[in-house]
C-alpha cells in the first residue's frame, strides 16, 4: 500500500482522537419511570449490603413508605439498590462517578458527608434547599447539615461521634478507675493528662490505647485522628478550602503530628496493635465511633461485660477541644426526573422515626433533635457522653472540594511517621506541597 | 462518546480492510509465482481474523486512543461535560513532581527496584523449577501440580495470604512463631527498606509457576542426543546448561523476558493490598489508579500512563532488538 494512504488515515484516526474527549457524555436527565399502577419509581442506591443491620434498617424504612398513605397519596414507590462500598469506599464512589458520566445516577444517593463541596460542585447532588420543609430543616443539628455556599445538598442519615473507650477492670487494677469515671465533656481531660494516664498504663495491659493506626491506609485513621491535629491548634486548609500551603504545614500542625508521633514513640499506642485488644481485655483504651457500642454489647459482653465506658477526647493544653463528626447523608442527584416526589421520600427517610430506627441499627446518634429526644440518652451512658460530645465540641472534617486528596495527604502523614525516616516537619512540609498541587489542579 | 467510539473503531476498520487490499494487491503483483495465491482463502482468513480483531479494537485500542487523548486534558471523573485541552501541563505536572521528589518520583523508583529484582529472580525460579520437574523421576506430576498452584489462585487471595503470613504485631503467622521464640515482632510489610522485597518475592513466588511451563515445553523440545554429544566432549553440567540448554530455550527465553518484563512494569495489585498507599512500595501502575479513581484526575493519570507506555516499548524493543542480534 502506497505509505499516503497509511498516512492519510493515520491523520484521520489522529484527529478522532483530538476530538474523542469532546464528545464524553453524561448529564442526561433521565425520564421518569412509572410502575403498572401508574407509581413513579424513586430509585436510590445506598453504600451497605442488604443483609447488614443498617441495610436491613433501610430495607424496613423504605418498605414502610411503601406501604404508606404518603406512598399512596402521592403515588410513589422507592426502589433500592444496595451497592455495598469496599473498605476505602472508593468502589462505591467511582460507581457515582460512572454513572454521572453514563446519566444513569438514581433518584436518591447516600453518601459520605465530607464529599459534600466535591459532589455538589460536580453537579452530582443537587440543591434541596427548596424542596425541604423549613421545620425539617431546622430540627437538625447545624453541624450536621450538608452544606456548600450556602446551600443545602444533603441530610444525614445519622451523626458520629468518636470517643475513647475503656476498660473500667484495667483502670481499676492501675488504681486509675477514680481519676477518669466521673469525667465529662465539659471536664474533659488534658493531652497531658491523657499522656500520664498512658504512662501509667504501661506494664498494665499490652498497650496503654489502641488509636487505630493499623488503618493508616483508609479513611477511619483521618475520621478518628483530625480532631487531635484540631485541639492541638493545628489547621488543615484556609476558609475557602484552595490554599493548604502555611495551614497544613503550620508550626502548630507540625507539632500537633509531632506529639502524635511522641505516643507511638513512648509505648502509648501502635501501628501494630491488635485490633481485637480492647475488645479481648488486653488493651486499656480504644479510639472508635459509636458503632463499637453494638459490637461491644452483641458480641463482647462475656469479655467486657457492662464494665466499660468512653471518655471525651482530650482537650489541647491551651484548652481547644475537637472532636469527630460526620457520617453518610441522603442527598438528591441532579439527575432526578421528579424532583417534587424524590423530596417527599427524602423527608420520610430522615423523619423522626427513621432516624430513631436507623441508629438503633447502627448504635450512632440521630442527627436531628426530636429523634435524640426521643431515644432518651441517659446522662452518663456511653450514648449520651458521644451525644454530649458532638453538641459541645464536635468538628467537621475539612470543607473543600479537594476532600480525597486531603485524606489521602493527613493518612500519607501517619503512614511516614510510621516508616520514621523523616522529621515530622519534612513529612508534613513535603505532604503540604502535594496537596497544594491538587488544589492549584482544581483553580485552574 | 458513542459516536466517538464507533468512529474510531471505524478508522481501525479502514486501517485492516486497507492492510487486507495491501495483501492481496501484493500477491497478485508478486513475479515469484512459487506461493499459488487463492483471494477467496485470503479473504476467509481475514474473516476469521475479525472477531478476534474487533474484540482487540474495542477493549484495547479504544482505550488507549481515548487514554492518549486525555493525556492532554484536565479531564475530571465527576466533570465530564467540561474537558478542556490544557497541551502539556500535566506533563509538567509529573516532572515538577519527580523533581520535588513527590509520589511520581518514589513510584518510578519503586516500579525499577520491582523490574529490577523481580524479572531474574522470576526467571531464574521458572528455569530452575522447569529443570527440576523435567527429570525422569516419580511423582513430578504432583511437583509440577503444585509449583503451578499459585498461579491459578487469584492475586487478591495469594496476596491477601501474604499478609496473614507478614502481617504486623503478632498477628501474623510468622511474627506468631516469633514472639513465641522470644524474639519482638517484626513489621516486615511496613518496614521502609524491606517492604519491597517481600512484595517481590511474593510476586516472583506467584507467577514462577506459569514460566515453568513455558520452559518445560522448550525443554522438551532440545534434542537430548546434544547433551550426550556435550558429555562425550567431556562438558560437565554447567557447561551442557551454557552450551545446549541456554542456545536451546532461546526463543521461549526471549519471549519470556518480554513478557515478565512487561508484567513486572504493570505490577499494582500486590503494593495496594499488601501495604497500601506507602511512599515505599507505590508502584507507577498503582498511582494511576490512586490518580485516575480516587483523586479522579483521569487527565493527570492518562499522562501517567502514556508515559509508562512509551518507557515501556522503548525497553521491549530494545530488548528484541539485543536479543535478535544475538541470533
Amino acid at each position: 500500500m502506497k505509505k499516503w494512504i497509511a498516512g492519510i488515515l493515520s491523520a484521520l484516526l489522529a484527529v478522532l482522537m483530538a476530538f474523542s474527549f469532546i464528545g464524553c457524555g453524561g448529564g442526561n436527565e433521565a425520564e421518569e419511570e412509572l410502575d403498572e399502577e401508574g407509581n413513579t419509581i424513586i430509585d436510590m442506591m445506598v453504600h451497605v449490603a442488604q443483609q447488614s443491620a443498617e441495610g436491613m434498617a433501610y430495607s424496613r424504612i423504605t418498605d414502610s413508605f411503601n406501604s404508606s398513605d404518603t406512598a399512596k397519596e402521592n403515588k410513589i414507590k422507592i426502589r433500592v439498590d444496595y451497592s455495598p462500598r469496599s473498605t476505602s469506599a472508593t468502589g462505591y464512589e467511582t460507581e457515582l462517578g460512572n454513572m454521572l458520566n453514563n446519566g444513569t445516577l438514581p433518584d436518591i444517593i447516600t453518601f459520605d458527608a465530607p464529599n459534600t463541596w466535591n459532589y455538589a460542585e460536580n453537579s452530582i447532588l443537587a440543591d434541596i434547599t427548596g424542596l425541604i420543609a423549613e421545620e425539617t430543616q431546622s430540627d437538625f443539628f447545624e453541624i450536621s447539615k450538608n452544606t456548600y455556599n450556602g446551600k443545602l445538598y444533603g441530610l444525614p442519615i445519622q451523626e458520629s461521634s468518636a470517643g475513647i473507650y475503656y476498660n473500667k477492670a484495667i483502670f481499676r487494677s492501675a488504681g486509675l478507675l477514680g481519676e477518669v469515671e466521673k469525667m465529662t465533656v465539659d471536664d474533659a481531660w488534658t493531652m497531658t493528662e491523657f499522656e500520664n494516664i498512658c504512662n501509667r498504663l504501661k506494664g498494665k495491659c499490652d498497650l496503654p490505647v489502641d488509636l487505630q493506626l493499623y488503618n493508616a491506609n483508609d479513611e477511619m485513621a483521618t475520621y478518628l485522628l483530625y480532631p487531635f491535629i484540631l485541639a492541638g491548634g493545628g489547621t488543615f486548609l484556609s476558609s475557602d478550602g484552595m490554599t493548604a500551603t502555611g495551614f497544613f504545614d503550620s508550626a502548630a500542625t507540625v507539632a500537633a503530628f509531632d506529639r502524635l508521633r511522641g505516643w507511638v514513640n513512648n509505648g502509648y499506642t501502635s501501628f501494630d496493635a491488635s485490633n481485637v485488644g480492647f475488645y479481648t481485655g488486653k488493651i486499656a483504651m480504644y479510639l472508635s465511633s459509636g458503632w463499637s457500642i453494638p459490637e461491644i454489647r452483641n458480641q463482647y459482653t462475656q469479655q467486657l461485660g457492662e464494665d466499660w465506658g468512653i471518655l471525651p477526647y482530650p482537650k489541647g493544653d491551651k484548652g481547644i477541644a475537637a472532636s469527630a463528626t460526620g457520617s453518610w447523608s441522603f442527598g438528591m442527584t441532579t439527575q432526578c426526573s421528579t424532583p417534587e416526589k424524590a423530596a417527599i421520600v427524602l423527608e420520610w427517610l430522615v423523619s423522626t422515626d427513621s432516624s430513631v430506627a436507623i441508629t438503633d441499627a447502627t448504635g450512632m446518634i440521630p442527627a436531628r433533635r426530636s429523634a435524640v429526644e426521643k431515644k432518651g440518652y441517659t446522662p452518663g451512658s456511653p450514648e449520651y457522653v458521644l451525644y454530649d460530645q458532638l453538641n459541645k465540641t464536635g468538628k467537621t472534617r475539612p470543607g473543600t472540594i479537594a476532600y480525597p486528596e486531603f485524606s489521602s495527604r493527613f493518612r500519607a502523614v501517619v503512614n511516614q511517621i510510621r516508616e520514621g525516616t523523616q522529621t515530622t516537619a519534612s513529612i508534613v512540609s513535603g505532604q503540604a506541597s502535594q496537596f497544594q498541587t491538587y488544589l492549584d489542579r482544581y483553580g485552574r | 462518546m458513542i459516536v466517538t467510539s464507533i468512529a474510531i473503531i471505524g478508522v481501525f476498520l479502514l486501517l485492516f480492510a486497507a492492510f487486507i487490499v495491501k495483501d492481496i494487491v501484493a500477491a497478485k503483483r508478486s513475479v515469484h509465482k512459487t506461493v499459488h495465491y487463492s483471494v477467496r482463502e485470503s479473504i476467509g482468513a481475514y474473516l476469521m481474523l475479525f472477531p478476534a480483531l474487533a474484540l482487540i479494537c474495542l477493549f484495547v485500542l479504544l482505550p488507549i486512543v481515548y487514554s492518549l487523548g486525555y493525556a492532554f486534558t484536565d479531564y475530571y471523573l465527576l466533570s465530564p461535560n467540561d474537558v478542556g485541552f490544557i497541551g502539556f501541563d500535566n506533563f509538567a505536572d509529573i516532572i515538577e513532581n519527580i523533581r520535588k521528589h513527590g509520589t511520581v518520583y518514589n513510584a518510578i523508583i519503586n516500579t525499577l527496584k520491582f523490574v529490577v529484582f523481580v524479572v531474574p529472580l522470576q526467571i531464574g525460579m521458572a528455569l530452575g523449577l522447569a529443570m527440576l520437574v523435567n527429570k525422569k523421576a516419580r511423582g513430578m506430576g504432583v511437583f509440577k501440580v503444585m509449583y503451578f498452584a499459585p498461579v491459578v489462585i487469584s492475586l487478591t487471595v495469594t496476596s491477601y495470604l501474604w499478609v496473614r503470613i507478614l502481617g504486623g504485631g503478632d498477628s501474623g503467622l510468622l511474627n506468631s512463631f516469633l514472639v513465641k521464640l522470644g524474639s519482638e515482632p517484626i513489621s516486615f510489610l511496613y518496614d521502609p527498606q524491606g517492604a519491597m522485597y517481600w512484595i517481590i518475592f511474593v510476586s516472583a513466588w506467584q507467577g514462577c509457576g506459569y514460566q515453568m511451563l513455558i520452559f518445560l515445553s522448550g525443554l522438551k523440545g532440545i534434542d537430548s542426543t546434544l547433551y550426550e554429544a556435550a558429555e562425550l566432549d567431556g562438558a560437565g553440567k554447567g557447561r551442557q546448561f551454557l552450551a545446549v540448554t541456554v542456545p536451546g530455550l532461546r526463543s521461549v527465553l526471549t519471549f519470556v523476558i518480554i513478557t515478565v518484563f512487561i508484567g513486572a512494569c504493570k505490577v499494582m495489585v500486590q503494593p495496594m493490598l499488601m501495604t497500601g498507599e506507602q511512599t515505599f512500595t507505590i508502584t507507577l501502575n498503582y498511582l494511576m489508579y490512586i490518580e485516575g479513581y480516587t483523586y479522579r484526575w483521569v487527565g493527570y493519570s492518562s499522562a501517567i500512563a502514556l508515559l509508562m507506555t512509551i518507557a515501556i516499548g522503548a525497553i521491549t524493543f530494545l530488548q528484541r532488538y539485543l536479543l535478535k542480534e544475538e541470533d
